[in-house]
């Protein structure tokens, strides 16, 4: 990991300048439907610094691939942005970033992101981001809330890592809060409110414990049962290096995966094999290969 | 001499709600609590829990994250509810909250439980629909809805219910801590008195929470408790 300090171009616009309302930094709005045997957008706006690349197709599955460019380098304290996705019925999205979400320093403040998805009958997001780099004296927020159909499937991961600090230290973001709210059929089935607050406590204990990067994902799909979760802990519990890996069936039915690692690399290669068996199990598809463009 | 009433001093009686209050904080209310670690089993295996002062550093953790953010601003929720369906939301906002199913399924218990002895305590409408909606499979239950509900109908000051519960809810860890590290009575009862101030700041920041905070959990907690599911040699459920 080389990430310097602040490695934003001196000079450079911030977020917040390119943000076209004085409330929002960046907005995003995307509907995603099906033309034949394709899933395509039907609908896209954006506004200020978020901006979407032109969709790919990774193989012959018809779901459609979007990654999410923030031309603004990363997120500042005060910066609000807002995306909204929409998956109409039996349509299928890819959603992912160019490259990591970076967050400096938001003395005083925060970022937010809040993202709204709904998902039509028999529709499918897998949201598959970059790292999340939050640096020192970082406050973030991320709020996604999801509306789901019982019989659509959404795949959530995040990799929560710190960024370097000028004595090489790590450690030295405030606080990240990553809330996903999912509803199935109008009715709340999960709300995980995960607060990563790297000073609380000195031994970290239930908190960070000794470790430094954080991994989740969150899967609610109807075909999830215990059979599976116990078939994803076979999976990855060789992969986890520190043994800090948990793995858990939820109501819903759904499965969470939460880990803990001194590097992003065990915990992006975890979850990867998670989505990879759901996509070689429910759509026929190979592993994920995300070329960057 | 004793027993003479001082001049002048009319006898008082306790609050109206105090022995209903300390029969339900009672620690060993058949609840089932004592089969429950919520995650500090697997710190155990691990063996970064084992003596008082690791435990001690365990249980205000274990304070400051899920009794705060979830038990203790559930019971606040609860007494705010302006009708029952805001009252059966706060259920669900509860079971949605709790990702290890282990968990989950520890509080579907012991708030059946709980649902159960306060209807014998403190027998009411509210507890009576609400029991209604766990048996209809529409509410999951939990020990913090019951025990709110007769806070609320007792009309117990907000802060001296969180307390009760608070309290309650750690002297039955501390008990189960004592058996399963193990550490001595005494030993147990020094913890208590030393998070008596986490206490206390926990029914503080409880009143001042917003909505966003509801079920704020931590990494190393919610992997603990996952974990616990496949830990070989168990003493708790949980």
């Amino acid at each position: 990991m080389t990430a310097p300090v602040d490695d934003r171009p001196a000079g450079a616009p911030s977020a917040g300048v390119l943000g076209a309302t004085p409330d929002l930094a960046g907005e995003l709005d995307l509907a995603i439907g099906v033309r034949g045997d394709r899933s395509i957008a039907t609908a896209q706006f954006h506004q200020g610094a978020l901006r979407v690349l032109r969709p790919h197709y990774l193989d012959d599955s018809g779901q459609v691939c979007y990654a999410v460019v923030n031309p603004g380098g990363g997120y500042l304290g005060g910066d609000r942005y807002r995306i909204t996705v929409d998956v109409a019925a039996g349509a299928r999205l890819l959603f992912t970033t160019q490259s990591a979400t970076k967050v400096y320093r938001t003395p005083g403040s925060r970022a937010e992101q809040h993202v709204h998805v709904r998902l039509g009958p028999g529709s499918a997001l897998e949201s598959v981001p970059d790292q999340l780099i939050a640096y020192r004296d970082a406050s973030y927020t991320q709020v996604t809330t999801v509306d789901m159909d019982p019989t659509a499937s959404v795949v959530l991961a995040e990799v929560v890592t710190p960024g370097w600090a000028p004595d090489g230290g790590l450690f030295r973001y405030d606080e990240i809060r990553l809330r996903n709210e999912i509803s199935v059929g109008g009715r709340l089935t999960v709300l995980d409110n995960l607060l990563l607050r790297p000073d609380a406590g000195l031994s970290g204990m239930c908190s960070l414990e000794r470790y430094t990067h954080v991994g989740s994902l969150l899967v609610m799909d109807s075909r999830v049962d215990a059979a599976l979760v116990d078939e994803l802990h076979d999976l990855l519990g060789p992969m986890d290096p520190d043994g800090q890996l948990g793995l858990t069936l939820l109501d819903g039915p759904g499965v969470a995966l939460r880990a803990l690692a001194n590097a992003t690399e065990p915990l992006d290669a975890m979850i990867r094999a998670a989505v990879d068996l759901l996509r070689r199990r429910w759509h026929g598809q190979g592993p994920l290969n995300l070329r960057k463009y | 001499m004793a027993g003479t009433p001082v001049a002048g001093a009319p006898a008082q009686a306790p609050p109206s709600y105090a022995l209903a209050l300390a029969q339900l904080c009672d620690s060993a209310l058949p609840t089932g609590a004592f089969s429950h670690s919520f995650g500090l089993e697997r710190h155990l295996a691990r063996g970064l829990v084992h003596d008082e002062a690791s435990f001690t550093d365990w249980l205000v953790q274990f304070i400051r994250i899920q009794l705060c953010h979830s038990d203790g601003f559930a019971i606040r929720l609860v007494v705010e509810a302006a009708d029952a369906a805001e009252l059966y939301r706060v259920d669900r906002m509860l079971a949605a909250a709790t990702l290890p199913r282990q968990v989950r399924r520890a509080a579907a218990t012991m708030g059946a439980r709980m649902l159960q002895i306060a209807a014998t305590v403190c027998p009411g409408p509210e507890l009576d629909g609400y029991a209604a909606q766990v048996a209809a499979g529409h509410c999951a239950g939990h020990p913090a809805v019951p025990f709110a509900i007769v806070g609320r109908s007792l009309g117990v000051p907000l802060p001296e219910l969180l307390a009760g519960y608070l309290f309650a809810t750690v002297t039955q860890l501390t008990q189960n801590a004592i058996r399963g590290i193990p550490i001595g009575q005494n030993a147990g009862q020094r913890v208590l008195r030393a998070v008596h101030p986490e206490v206390a700041g926990a029914v503080m920041r409880i009143q001042t929470l917003a909505p966003e905070d509801f079920g704020v959990s931590a990494p190393g907690l919610e992997i603990a408790q996952m974990q616990h599911e496949r830990q070989r040699a168990r003493m708790f459920m949980s």
